[in-house]
């Protein structure tokens, strides 16, 4: 059981190249299965479907739940599959631009699902669910823009207020 | 919106590949949680949660312990195939589970590596018929074994006891060391393979419908319908109370004499309300029955606690990362490969490589496997027989890198959410001395300390995720590696 065969640089992450064609075939079933799922049941205020012909590439919107400054905003992002998805996490980017400690200006989020945390039994679903709930309670311990987090725990009326601002230009 | 429409198309693209089956409406508790469909042979984990073959093997880390992609609990070992789930499976679903088959045989003939090959119940069904009654008990043993694995030399595979008496003969005389315990497997396999012949024959009798019967999901044990069930690292189901705690010792298969690493699995709940459901009337029997021994057995033992409640105080919480940064720290790893017998992956300790097994995947065994005179198949199916020859393997120099590397993660998930300059150097006056006396006598400043830190989360990223590395480290600090050089140790080592 072994992996001299190229087993062992997937086992390492960096064999996308060895597989890659099975490994699309493969993940593009279970893509298509999310997909489906989604089409059933969606998750509340989110949506999310293939961009244009490549299911490997999908946008997804959130809309900014109740009570929080990010209420009535809606969020564009994108959802980038890698090949050998589900064993490695998707990339996701925000494509609005968004005033939160864990979204830097480029859009990149730090979500441990979205990481170290992954998991291949995580699907869109449950994804969106995580990216909805850093609305409501921001991770303020792992942030990616320190300032906004820094202000969050200060001030939290003037991060809202600053948030809200945000979500008026940006957002809707 | 135009969105909804592709996805439409996309669905519509998908339906010819799930029209044969779509009468078929699958269980939610027979959906791998990775592939999100049918499961294909069915691997039942330690915490009771399924998945199949190929997507326990591709979710498996390589470089440590693995976790459960439903509830994370960690383990070290691939466990094998669930036959008894699998030969079920085919019957509830045929159609669906036919479709599967193709599928993975496809993925497999791609990738070059196989899965364990078994024959289907109708398989058997034609084989028995063709094959004269054996008299010998020790025979009919064979012939079950054979019956069930793949008929072709390749898969004397899955089965665990599949030596013929005639090899197991030669072996005893080679070797006085593992003949008893030979031995005295074989007799346990005659005494069982009675037994189970007769659910073989059970299982034929009803093979043509697509109910599910008792005889279907029986203890390997017990013999009655499962309660409860466990399945241990080896693939065979037993009722949860079938299986005794040994209080110290590792809890064995009694078919095919494995031992199960760690403590006792978790109940295969999925499974269990699927028989409740699917057999209402023979699980309430076996709950009443149940509830009747454990009552009696609270009576004759009422000093002790519940045996209900024993078994929930022994799993433990996962091993915390001091655990594991020990068991990098005082083993040799061999990452990325795995033990052919009780399946660790990766391998800690000695590993023993075949070297005859050259083509496709290798066979390897860690060192207890070795020693035990481990005869199992390989866990992909390779040509391995009990004559090859074994070489031992040293570790592979990236193992050192990972060493490093998790020493940076733990550091990185116990420290503060903003590490001052001092904290960053206590860090790394805690790496091991081979790192230190790389630094040449520990850090001279706190830049350099950062830059290293940093490479080594590049480091990290680069061996987790897909991405080519794409820059050298600009400075030339002695904790960093250079990917380079890691590239050709990666190349040296698994190439």
């Amino acid at each position: 059981m072994n992996t001299s065969s190229g087993g062992g640089m997937a086992a390492l992450g960096g064999g996308g190249r060895s597989w890659s064609t099975t490994s699309v075939s493969a993940s593009g079933k279970r893509i298509q299965r999310e997909m489906a799922e989604l089409n059933t049941d969606p998750p509340p205020d989110c949506f999310a479907g293939p961009k244009g012909d490549n299911l490997y590439h999908w946008v997804a919107t959130l809309i900014g739940p109740h009570g929080t400054p990010y209420h009535g905003g809606i969020f564009f992002l994108d959802i980038t599959f890698p090949s050998d998805y589900p064993f490695k996490p998707p990339k996701v980017v925000f494509k609005t631009r968004i005033y939160h400690c864990n979204v830097d200006s480029a859009g990149n989020v730090s979500l441990d699902i979205l990481k170290d945390s992954w998991s291949p039994a995580l699907t869109v679903p449950k994804i969106l669910i995580a990216l909805r709930s850093i609305f409501t309670s921001p991770d303020t311990y792992k942030p990616l823009v320190p300032g906004i987090a820094h202000l969050y725990l200060a001030d939290k009326a003037k991060h809202d207020e600053l948030a809200e601002e945000w979500t008026m230009r940006f957002a809707k | 919106m135009d969105l909804s429409d592709q996805v439409k198309k996309m669905m519509e693209e998908d339906e010819p590949d799930d029209d044969a089956d779509s009468f078929e409406k699958i269980s939610e508790a027979f959906i791998c949680c990775i592939c999100l469909d049918l499961l294909y042979k069915p691997i039942v984990l330690a915490c009771g949660h399924m998945s199949c073959f190929w997507c326990v093997q591709r979710s498996m880390s390589g470089l440590r312990e693995s976790h459960c992609p439903i509830c994370r609990q960690p383990y070290q070992h691939f466990p094998m195939i669930c036959k008894m789930l699998h030969f079920l499976l085919f019957k509830i679903y045929p159609a669906s589970y036919k479709r599967r088959q193709t599928q993975i045989l496809e993925y497999e003939k791609e990738k070059g590596s196989f899965s364990p090959q078994f024959d289907d119940p109708a398989f058997i069904l034609e084989t028995e018929k063709k094959l004269p009654r054996l008299s010998s008990a020790q025979e009919s043993t064979v012939s079950e074994y054979d019956l069930l694995s793949h008929p072709s030399s390749s898969s004397k595979d899955q089965i665990l006891l599949n030596v013929a008496p005639s090899e197991s003969g030669s072996i005893i005389e080679e070797n006085a060391g593992p003949n008893l315990q030979i031995a005295a497997e074989d007799v346990e396999s005659t005494i069982l393979s009675v037994d189970e012949e007769k659910k073989l024959q059970q299982r034929i009798s009803s093979v043509n419908c697509h109910q599910i019967s008792v005889c279907d999901v029986l203890c390997t044990l017990c013999k009655e319908l499962l309660f409860r069930p466990i399945v241990l690292n080896c693939g065979h189901a037993y009722c949860e109370s079938c299986i005794a705690l040994p209080t110290n010792e590792m809890i064995r298969c009694h078919v095919c004499q494995i031992k199960h690493p760690g403590k006792a699995p978790k109940v295969c709940l999925e499974l269990d309300d699927f028989l409740e459901e699917q057999l209402p009337i023979e699980y309430a029997k076996r709950r009443t029955s149940f509830q009747l021994k454990q009552d009696h057995l609270q009576q004759e033992s009422s000093t002790t606690c519940s045996s209900e409640d024993a078994p929930e105080s022994v799993y433990l919480p996962p091993s915390s990362a001091e655990n594991l940064l020990s068991w990098w720290g005082d083993h040799k790893v061999h990452v990325g490969a795995g033990c052919d017998g009780c399946g660790m992956y990766p391998i800690i300790g000695d590993r023993h490589k075949c070297k005859e097994c050259v083509e496709g995947r290798n066979y390897d065994l860690c060192g207890e496997c070795y020693a035990t005179g481990s005869k199992l198949p390989g866990r992909f199916n390779q040509q391995h027989t009990p004559e090859h020859t074994f070489e031992i393997m040293r570790p592979n120099s990236i193992r050192n890198i990972m060493l490093r590397l998790l020493r940076g993660q733990l550091e990185d998930t116990s420290a503060a959410p903003n590490p001052s300059p001092d904290t960053t150097e206590n860090q790394h006056s805690s790496l091991s001395s081979d790192a230190q006396e790389a630094a040449g006598g520990g850090p001279a400043t706190n830049d350099s300390v950062n830059q290293g830190c940093e490479n080594e989360r590049l480091v990290k990223c680069w061996a987790e995720s897909n991405e080519p590395w794409r820059s050298e480290p600009s400075h030339d600090c002695s904790f960093c590696i250079s990917p380079r050089q890691i590239e050709y140790w990666m190349g040296m080592g698994l190439g």
